[in-house]
């Protein structure tokens, strides 16, 4: 218990102290009180309102978490993306454009398939993962064949992906038609029987996706852990020539690995569609890929660790969005996110001061 | 050095929890004043087009306030005036609304900062542009009580048709007939050749070509118009591009209408005059004459600021209704921007102008607002 708890330490104080610097300079800049105003409105949009309880019910949680859950559930998506291919020595710098392509499938699957209701948001995201797989695969096939790095193949094939499905495929071909003169961005709108149902009705944006995420970290938790071959993956990943010696199929590891960081990524693409979207928007801006990088840094590659800081940092995201009314810059979460990648970054040193505090205590 | 950080962060924690509510935009000091909250696209505030024409009709006309680092402060009654155009002065007055403004940074935060919005209390919740009407539709579905107004689209249903909900104001504008000034101007200015420089290839760019060509068209039915798009609204790079491609075929007249790209589409035109050639810009949106003031023949002005504010007015007024808009230049909606610059009959080219604007506002001349009716679009006779 004690050896899991300095574990998760460092990632803990990190982000801890991220928080407590943003803090700072918050603080330093506008005042004391107005940063902890702005604080207290980020994690009310984070986590909820009390205060607001009698005008909107249990809304005033509930909206908030729903906010929370649809930022977590990319970042935990993407997060386990990477920490799974990390687990066999891989780095999957290729997470945005597998859910770009995971995005695009399930929007067309989503759009244009004819089947029962439920069913088909179940069909949609199995498409796309197999879609996110399948991108992903390219890289663990170049790999293979080819010796080419993964971290070159996948940066380079997020810009193949990017530029086919939002510089040609999303406003070309599969552009939503519209009457007039006037204008839509992006492709046709899924048909309701392949949205992911949201919870709690209208008001809160909280969707299955939110539990398909968590059940993904369940399962990858139960496989990397329980699991012959998961054994197998993470014996690749710690020493490549050990496991070659003691009779892993190192190739066919490097390109399982990678289709299933592929298939989480292309679930997330499927989530950001079929649970909020509801249609391929022109763009996804948002560098949801990259970020999982980091959850998957902070998370330490555990699959429940990679959960846990998607959870808190989808929040904060979430709850981010009201610091613009106070005038804090809109990226503000990012910051915090970033600040505590480089704290965790340094883990050694987190690790000799732990070690001290343990042997002095 | 541990416990210390750990004791810090703990601080901060017990320090949050104890000021819980700060709601900005809940103080009873707003209590009086109407709430109207802006949400822009992802081009955002600073985009010298269009989200800041937007951003002008709330905080400047109707607030009279400004927006530096952060916070608002009260803008001086000059510094207001000069931010409207002579026209509209008697009839744009201060108004009792605190703005709220969240940007986005990706299309993925429309929704949600549409509900914050309504959630602060908005009485009137504003979408800058087209690509806020899925969002827009969604959160006036959920909240029918409160009050809308999206800019440039209107509701459409899953299936592309108009689907208008009664608490949603839209304001769709004539583009081409702006487009169509521009393009007498541009005809009148050029001998040879002008281009047109489009963002995505969208019905609503269309239209300003449509009316652009139409206009050149009826000034000078010889000039060759090039008309190429750089396929986004964010890429200054692709329209500058373009803009040095169009310039390097002979182009004397650049009409923009791409975004940011146009930005870039100006740049292109600005260099090539001050290599000493004899070229102009066309802006879009905004008044772009400050982004080259010595080639910037005018900008085909689109008064979002103005929709905005009659939406906000009406809102103070208790008058605001939900509906479907349509701004030309006879509402005032579109516009030529002031022109400053000196070129050969000029004074002739602005009577034109001025001669056809009376004809389009008076319904004697169909515009053409895309590249179908323009095939059977007949020039008026001078």
């Amino acid at each position: 218990m004690k050896n899991r708890l300095l574990a998760i330490a460092p990632s803990v104080l990190a982000v801890a102290l991220a928080m407590l610097l943003g803090f700072v300079v918050v603080a330093l800049t506008k005042g004391v009180s107005e940063a902890a105003g702005a604080f207290a409105s980020m994690f009310a949009g984070a986590f909820g309102e009390p205060s607001r309880v009698d005008e909107l019910g249990v809304f005033a949680f509930l909206r908030p978490w729903g906010e929370s859950a649809t930022k977590a559930t990319l970042l935990t998506l993407t997060g386990l993306s990477v920490a799974v291919a990390f687990r066999v020595g891989l780095f999957n710098i290729g997470a945005q454009g597998q859910l770009v392509v995971g995005a695009l499938v399930a929007a067309l699957a989503g759009a244009h398939l004819a089947l029962p209701a439920g069913l088909h948001a179940v069909v949609a995201l199995g498409l796309a993962a197999v879609a996110g797989g399948a991108w992903a695969s390219l890289a663990a096939w170049l790999k293979v064949r080819r010796g080419v790095h993964e971290v070159i193949s996948t940066i380079m094939l997020n810009w193949v992906a990017l530029r086919l499905v939002e510089g040609w495929l999303v406003p070309g071909p599969a552009r939503a038609q519209v009457e007039g003169n006037n204008s839509i961005n992006g492709t046709d709108q899924v048909l309701p029987g392949a949205e992911l149902p949201n919870l709690f009705g209208e008001s809160s944006r909280l969707n299955a996706g939110f539990l398909l995420a968590v059940g993904v970290a369940l399962a990858l938790l139960f496989f990397l852990q329980r699991s012959v071959r998961g054994f197998e993956w993470k014996v690749a990943g710690l020493n490549p020539h050990a496991a070659k010696a003691a009779g892993v199929p190192l190739e066919r590891t490097v390109v399982q690995a990678m289709a299933v960081a592929g298939a989480c990524a292309g679930l997330a693409g499927a989530v950001l569609v079929l649970g909020t979207e509801h249609r391929y928007p022109g763009t996804i801006s948002a560098p949801w890929g990259f970020d999982g990088i980091a959850m998957a840094l902070l998370g330490q590659g555990h699959p429940l660790g990679v959960l846990a800081s998607a959870v808190w940092f989808g929040a904060l995201r979430a709850g981010g969005t009201r610091l613009q009314l106070a005038g804090i810059h809109k990226s503000f979460p990012e910051l915090i996110q970033g600040v505590a990648l480089v704290l965790v970054a340094a883990r050694a040193a987190w690790e000799r001061l732990l070690a001290r505090a343990v042997r002095r205590a | 050095m541990l416990r210390t950080v750990a004791a810090c962060a703990l601080l901060l924690l017990i320090g949050c929890k104890k000021s819980e509510p700060a709601v900005p935009g809940a103080t009873p000091a707003a209590a009086a004043a109407r709430i109207v909250g802006v949400v822009t696209d992802v081009g955002g505030r600073g985009d010298q087009s269009f989200n800041d024409s937007a951003l002008r009709g709330l905080e400047a006309w109707a607030a009279a306030q400004q927006y530096q680092s952060g916070s608002y402060a009260p803008l001086s009654p000059e510094a207001r005036t000069a931010t409207i155009p002579e026209a509209l002065r008697a009839k744009v007055t201060p108004l009792s609304v605190k703005p709220l403004v969240l940007q986005s940074k990706s299309p993925e935060d429309y929704q949600p900062n549409l509900q914050l919005l309504v959630d602060q209390r908005a009485d009137l919740t504003v979408g800058v542009g087209f690509l806020l009407e899925n969002a827009v539709e969604q959160v006036a579905k959920a909240n029918p009580k409160s009050s809308f107004l999206l800019i440039d689209s209107p509701i459409l249903d899953a299936q592309g048709q108009p689907a208008a909900l009664p608490n949603v104001r839209t304001v769709v504008f004539r583009e081409e007939e702006g487009s169509f000034l521009a393009g007498v101007l541009a005809g009148f200015a050029a001998k040879d050749t002008v281009g047109f420089v489009g963002g995505m290839e969208i019905p609503l760019i269309k239209k300003f070509e449509a009316g652009f060509r139409a206009g050149v068209k009826t000034a000078n039915p010889k000039v060759k118009v090039l008309v190429g798009y750089t396929g986004s609204f964010d890429n200054v790079a692709a329209g500058k591009q373009l803009a040095q491609d169009q310039l390097a075929k002979g182009a004397e007249v650049v009409f923009q209408a791409a975004g940011s790209d146009g930005l870039g589409a100006i740049q292109a035109v600005k260099e090539a005059k001050a290599a000493g050639k004899r070229v102009f810009a066309i802006g879009v949106d905004s008044d772009q004459a400050h982004l080259a003031p010595d080639a910037m023949l005018t900008s085909m002005v689109k008064r979002v600021d103005l929709a905005v504010y009659e939406a906000a007015k009406d809102l103070s007024e208790g008058k605001f209704t939900g509906g479907d808009r349509v701004m030309g230049l006879k509402e005032g909606g579109v516009s030529l921007a002031p022109v400053t610059l000196d070129f050969e009959g000029k004074a002739a080219a602005l009577a034109r102008v001025d001669a056809l604007q009376a004809l389009v506002a008076q319904g004697k001349v169909q515009v053409p607002a895309n590249l179908k009716a323009l095939e059977t679009f007949e020039p008026p006779a001078p």
